[in-house]
């Protein structure tokens, strides 16, 4: 239990690849923050700098208040779940947990009270005497969470734990650490490359791109405010539509014109840009495709259908336009009906609108975001 | 092939019953030579066994035990001899030296692959790089003075035993390919996560590297225990001519050096091949599994 | 030559491409030793550049440091004493004392030195120095090169170590300095003694086998490249025969130029032998790389059945010493061995018709030559075998299903995939086989010990044979005949030649660039 402060925290390795620029981030106590980003965002190097398994280039690590730049992983009192588990082969399940309390020289009657709790919380129970080789994934996934519960540590650690399990079983599991989460009731870092993972999982998501912070808040404010063109593609899936287009000014309202067409910028955003007062200029103007609706012919904007994703509850359709951009529209399978549906086919006229509320800008040049600094 | 019952892929039915005549063609070619094979490899041992029961040593070595012109006997005198001869003595040096040697140049293999595959420290890369640098010398080179040095510290020729320990354990830090490339093959996060669960290094080592590497813990011992039995070159240089303090080879090389000892000592000789031959062999046999793990993974990491 | 680029290589045919290829490897070779020639000349510059940083951060250290640090600097420790960290302060200052002593010491360090570029004046053997107020010669101790040379060198070591220690604790200063700046505790001899099994853990793993590979291995070549430049042999041991000295390049000069005594020169003997060396380790390693795979194919062959009996014939001849194998080989082949037994009661030959396996000298040497690399087969296949089995097994077998379905035939997948798999996996296993069989000392001095006898290039230089290799001339010239001095010109050479095959050969490989890709 205890807050995490990382001050211009910087990785370089010997040949001078700089893995993560100037970090800085302040984890509150009993705080659960993900780290998300593309594979070589740094992500991970940042994590283990925290967990004292790579050396910290420059700036300062602090867990509840201690600087622990030069402490061994052992002295800072942090518990880890590896992405391949590290469970150690060699060992049953219940020495697997118990190592880490038997290197404290913990009486064993505790240490059996103790790893039999864990066990019991995670239902391994029936596997104690067992060795790791004898388990499957989602069970040793289990285990490792156990070794690292047992140590009653100040932060928890978890690197991608899920990316080696099947779609299925990740969905259990991550409902199983948000009610661990509950249980232990401690600070968490987390790391995955899933934003799914992310946006269900934190409190707080750190978006990272090349070492770089992209954007940090909650997962509403960056899924409803994305800092940055890359922030508004990462989060959300299918990923947000990008268009160029125009941003004008008529009448004290503001208007885009994507495609020839021409809608009004309405709802908070229009409120927004108004309060600021941007120049009418080229954007880019980010709509998500849950926010795109089919419209009547000859309305909106026009396209062609070119593949017709069917998905159960909703359709993923990607279209392209006049000018050959790609866009993907999400339709709830209930809007149409079976006819509509089976006669989508490559080619077949597509028109379609969005609201102007929903509607998200950037700068062309800088691919920030309009509306905030 | 599938069975289909398609008129068309009938020639290639025909030609399916064809293959399966070529393969037992084909498999009988390969059962004779494997055979031949076989008995090619084996035929030194069976002469060297047969002939070590001849009793007559003179003639040396063109018949296995019977000759035209002596009429044939076995028996057990080559064995005999042997045991009156300085091949005993020869044997318990050897003994003591691969005794010795199993156990130092391992913890000392050991110490160096784990260090060079787990640590990552400035001098790491420039250490290798020098190493093999080190290992194009021919190791000969060095012979001539260290017999020199070991000469002015007592522990060449009649107190060679003590001397060739030193020098077969020193340098055997060079030898970490084998055993580096296995340590590489288990994961780094071991490590890791046994560093966060409060292990020191020497605990991680201790606690969980060592315990996974029993192969090639084994592997060490083993190819360490055997190659004082092997060594000829060096034994002889620092020996000199004390045969108080010879090891097995170049005691039974001794025996076969001039033609004039060959027709006397042949059939001891054979005698003394198998009596070094047979331990070695068995405890080889023995541990064959981790033998044939540790050197296919050795050439396969170079 | 031409050179293609990718696209143009692309449309070459392919007789043509292998041509290429082949020119392009062997154009290379001269691009290669400059490579590797300049990185010496690199790695030097990096030295000193790195020497001058070091002597630039020593004066820093000095002006900025307080009088702890300074004192240091003739005190080695003192900083670290003053500051509280006793340990460390007592080994720094017990080293220094210990330097000292040994230097300043009757037959110590300033004495092994300063003999050091005469390697002795009182000869052991002589008679001694006139004395006129005696009037008779006194017997003088006589000096001894041997020990001159070894400890000078020792000597030489010691300095750069104790530098390398001096400088480390004018560096423990500065940064002791740094941390109490920052108002940090420093580490205190307990700290440092736990950090041995923790932090500094490799440390501790690396001092007994560097310490080993230091003073048996880098010191023993160290002294002998030197010994290269001397005229250490038998007669001149400098230890109770004549004194040696410092005779320049010209053992080198003797043994690569053609002027020799007697007629013959060594550079022609050493031209033979190098031809063979190189020919012996091309058959021996590949012969035994192809047949060793053909076998291990064999028994892998599905359909045939016994297979472990198979192997365990084969890895059975491993476990017998070699040396055994070997003498008994040897003595099979002899003019009155088993198979001249054999050949004679089959009424083939004549028992006056005895093959003379390992003395026919008949075109050089050729027969033993031969038999050599046969009975060499017969050593490697077993090794061979082990290692093919390991990795044909984890060639993928998808692999061969989509050459399968691609239409390859048996001996194309073999050709295709089978072959080109092994060779990736396997090369530098192959590089290391070549080099290792260029001084296979084993095979050759106990199979044959060098016989049959070179008549033409032992003239003067008894008993060199047409199947010697480099390393068993080596021996030969060190062990039987004393020249200390050739052997070891003759060692520096097998490291030329060892080198240069390495760094050609070393580029090609695939698989050494990515060290890290196993973890």
């Amino acid at each position: 239990m205890a807050s995490v402060k990382l001050t211009k925290v910087k990785k370089v390795y010997d040949n001078k690849v700089v893995a993560v620029h100037d970090f800085d981030l302040d984890i509150q106590d009993k705080e659960f923050v993900v780290f998300v980003g593309p594979s070589g965002c740094g992500k991970s190097t940042t994590l283990r700098m925290v967990a004292g398994l790579e050396e910290i280039s420059d700036g300062t690590v602090e867990i509840d208040g201690v600087v622990v730049n030069d402490l061994q992983p052992k002295d800072r009192n942090i518990a880890m779940v590896f992405q391949n588990y590290a469970l150690y082969p060699h060992m049953t399940v219940y020495d697997n947990i118990a190592f880490s309390l038997r290197l404290q020289k913990m009486p064993e009657d505790l240490i059996y009270e103790k790893v039999t709790n864990a066990a019991e919380i995670l239902g391994i129970t029936p596997y104690l005497m067992r060795k790791p080789r004898a388990l499957s994934g989602g069970q040793r996934q289990r285990v490792a969470i156990g070794r690292a519960m047992v140590r009653e540590s100040k932060v928890f650690l978890m690197d991608e734990p899920l990316s080696n399990l099947d779609a299925k079983l990740r969905n259990e599991m991550r409902a199983e650490i948000i009610k661990l989460r509950q249980k232990l009731n401690t600070t968490f870092i987390y790391v995955t490359h899933d934003q799914t993972e992310a946006m269900t999982l934190a409190d707080r998501i750190v978006i990272m791109k090349d070492g770089y912070i992209m954007q940090v808040g909650t997962p509403t404010e960056c899924f409803d405010m994305p800092a940055n063109l890359f922030v508004a593609e990462f989060i959300g899936a299918p990923k947000m539509n990008i268009m160029k287009t125009n941003l004008i000014k008529e009448n004290g309202k503001y208007y885009v014109t994507p495609f020839g067409s021409k809608i009004e910028v309405t709802g908070e955003k229009g409120e927004e840009l108004k309060k600021r007062n941007v120049e009418p200029k080229e954007i880019l103007l980010g709509v998500r495709p849950e926010h795109i609706t089919l419209a009547k012919p000859g309305e909106g904007i026009t396209t062609r259908l070119e593949v017709n994703e069917m998905m159960g509850s909703e359709l993923h359709l990607h279209v392209y336009t006049e000018d050959e951009t790609r866009l993907i529209v999400r339709v709830p399978t209930i809007n149409l009906t079976a006819d509509q549906r089976t006669n989508m086919v490559f080619g077949t006229p597509l028109n379609i609108t969005f609201e102007g509320k929903v509607m998200h800008f950037f700068d062309p040049e800088t691919e920030k975001n309009l509306l905030l600094d | 092939m599938k069975k289909t019952d398609s008129a068309a892929v009938q020639p290639v039915m025909k030609k399916h019953m064809g293959i399966k005549a070529a393969n037992r063609i084909s498999n009988t070619i390969l059962y004779v030579i494997l055979i031949l094979m076989s008995i090619i490899w084996l035929i030194p041992f069976v002469c060297i066994v047969v002939q070590s029961f001849r009793v007559y040593p003179t003639g040396m070595s063109r018949y296995l035990f019977s000759h035209p012109d002596i009429s044939f006997r076995w028996g057990f005198d080559n064995y005999i001899n042997l045991w009156k001869s300085n091949f005993p003595k020869w044997y318990l040096n050897t003994f003591i030296i691969a005794l010795f040697v199993a156990v130092v140049q391992t913890v000392i293999v050991l110490c160096m692959s784990y260090t060079l595959s787990r640590f990552r420290f400035k001098l790491r890369a420039p250490m290798m790089k020098f190493m093999l640098i080190l290992g194009m010398f021919p190791g000969m080179l060095t012979m001539i003075i260290l017999y020199q040095v070991l000469k002015d510290l007592g522990l060449a020729l009649e107190n060679a035993v003590p001397g060739l320990m030193l020098v077969y354990v020193a340098s055997s830090g060079m030898g970490y390919y084998v055993s580096k490339g296995f340590f590489d093959t288990i994961p780094k996060s071991l490590d890791e996560a046994a560093r966060v669960d409060g292990a020191t290094r020497a605990q991680v080592l201790f606690k969980i590297i060592l315990p996974l590497a029993k192969p090639i813990v084994i592997y060490t011992i083993l190819t360490a225990f055997m190659a004082p039995w092997g060594d000829f070159v060096f034994a002889k240089y620092i020996v000199g001519v004390n045969p108080s303090a010879y090891n097995v080879a170049v005691g039974l090389q001794d025996w076969l050096s001039t033609s004039a000892n060959v027709s006397e000592n042949y059939t001891k000789f054979c005698a003394g091949g198998v009596v070094v031959a047979i331990p070695v062999t068995i405890l080889f046999i023995c541990l064959q599994r981790y033998y044939v793990e540790g050197v296919t993974g050795g050439a396969v990491k170079g | 030559m031409k050179k293609y680029d990718e696209l143009e290589y692309l449309k070459l045919s392919k007789w043509k491409k292998f041509v290429y290829r082949f020119l392009s490897f062997f154009a290379s070779i001269p691009l290669k030793i400059w490579n590797g020639i300049k990185g010496i000349g690199r790695f030097f510059a990096k030295i000193g550049i790195g020497i001058a940083n070091e002597c630039k951060d020593i004066g820093h250290t000095f002006v900025k440091g307080d009088w702890k640090t300074k004192t240091s600097y003739l005190v080695m420790g003192f900083g670290n004493l003053t500051r509280g960290q006793i340990l460390r302060g007592l080994m720094f200052l017990l080293f220094e004392i210990v330097f000292i002593v040994y230097m300043v010491i009757p037959h110590g360090g300033i004495y092994w030195l300063s003999m050091l570029p005469s390697l002795g004046k009182i000869s052991p053997s002589g008679n001694g120095a006139y004395d006129p107020v005696l009037d008779t010669y006194v017997k003088l101790e006589g000096d001894n090169s041997f020990k001159i040379l070894l400890y000078g060198v020792l000597t030489i070591f010691f300095i750069v170590a104790f530098i390398y220690t001096w400088r480390a604790n004018v560096k423990q200063n500065k940064i002791a300095e740094e941390i109490l700046r920052t108002g940090k505790p420093l580490k205190s001899g307990k700290d440092d003694l736990r950090s041995l099994v923790d932090d500094n853990f490799h440390k501790t793993l690396l001092a007994l086998p560097t310490l080993g590979i230091v003073v048996f291995t880098v010191m023993p070549i160290v002294f002998m490249i030197l010994v290269a430049f001397t005229n250490y042999n038998k007669l001149a041991n400098g230890v109770d025969n004549e004194l040696f000295h410092w005779v320049g390049m010209r053992n080198f000069k003797q043994m690569l130029t053609w002027s020799g005594s007697g007629g013959t020169s060594y550079v022609a003997t050493f031209g033979e032998i190098l031809l063979w060396t190189l020919i012996w380790a091309f058959f021996a390693t590949f012969t035994n790389y192809f047949l060793g795979i053909m076998v291990a194919m064999m028994i892998n062959k599905k359909g045939i059945k016994f297979k472990k009996l198979w192997r365990t014939v084969l890895i059975m001849t491993i476990a017998i010493p070699q040396f055994i194998s070997l003498l008994y080989v040897s003595k099979m082949f002899d003019k009155n061995g088993i198979i001249n037994g054999l050949l004679i009661n089959l009424k083939l030959i004549n028992p006056s018709q005895a093959i003379d396996f390992w003395n026919d000298t008949a075109h050089s040497g050729l027969l033993a030559r031969v038999m050599v690399i046969v009975v060499n087969i017969w050593i490697g296949i077993p090794y061979l075998m082990l290692i093919a089995t390991g990795i044909l097994m984890n060639i993928p077998a998808d692999l061969y299903e989509s050459a399968k379905i691609d239409g390859a035939s048996g001996i194309k997948q073999f050709t295709k995939i089978t072959l080109p798999y092994m060779l990736f996996i396997t090369g530098p296993y192959l590089l290391t086989s070549f080099t290792g069989n260029m001084n296979n000392f084993n095979v050759i001095y106990l199979l044959t010990g060098g016989r049959p006898t070179n008549g033409a290039a032992s003239t003067g230089e008894a008993s060199v044979g047409h199947t010697d290799l480099l390393i068993t001339w080596l021996f030969k010239l060190a062990n039987n005949k004393g020249e200390y001095y050739l052997a070891s010109v003759v060692g520096i050479l097998v490291f030329i030649v060892v080198a240069v095959i390495s760094l050609v050969v070393y580029g090609l490989l695939p698989s050494v660039k990515n060290e890290e890709d196993f973890q």
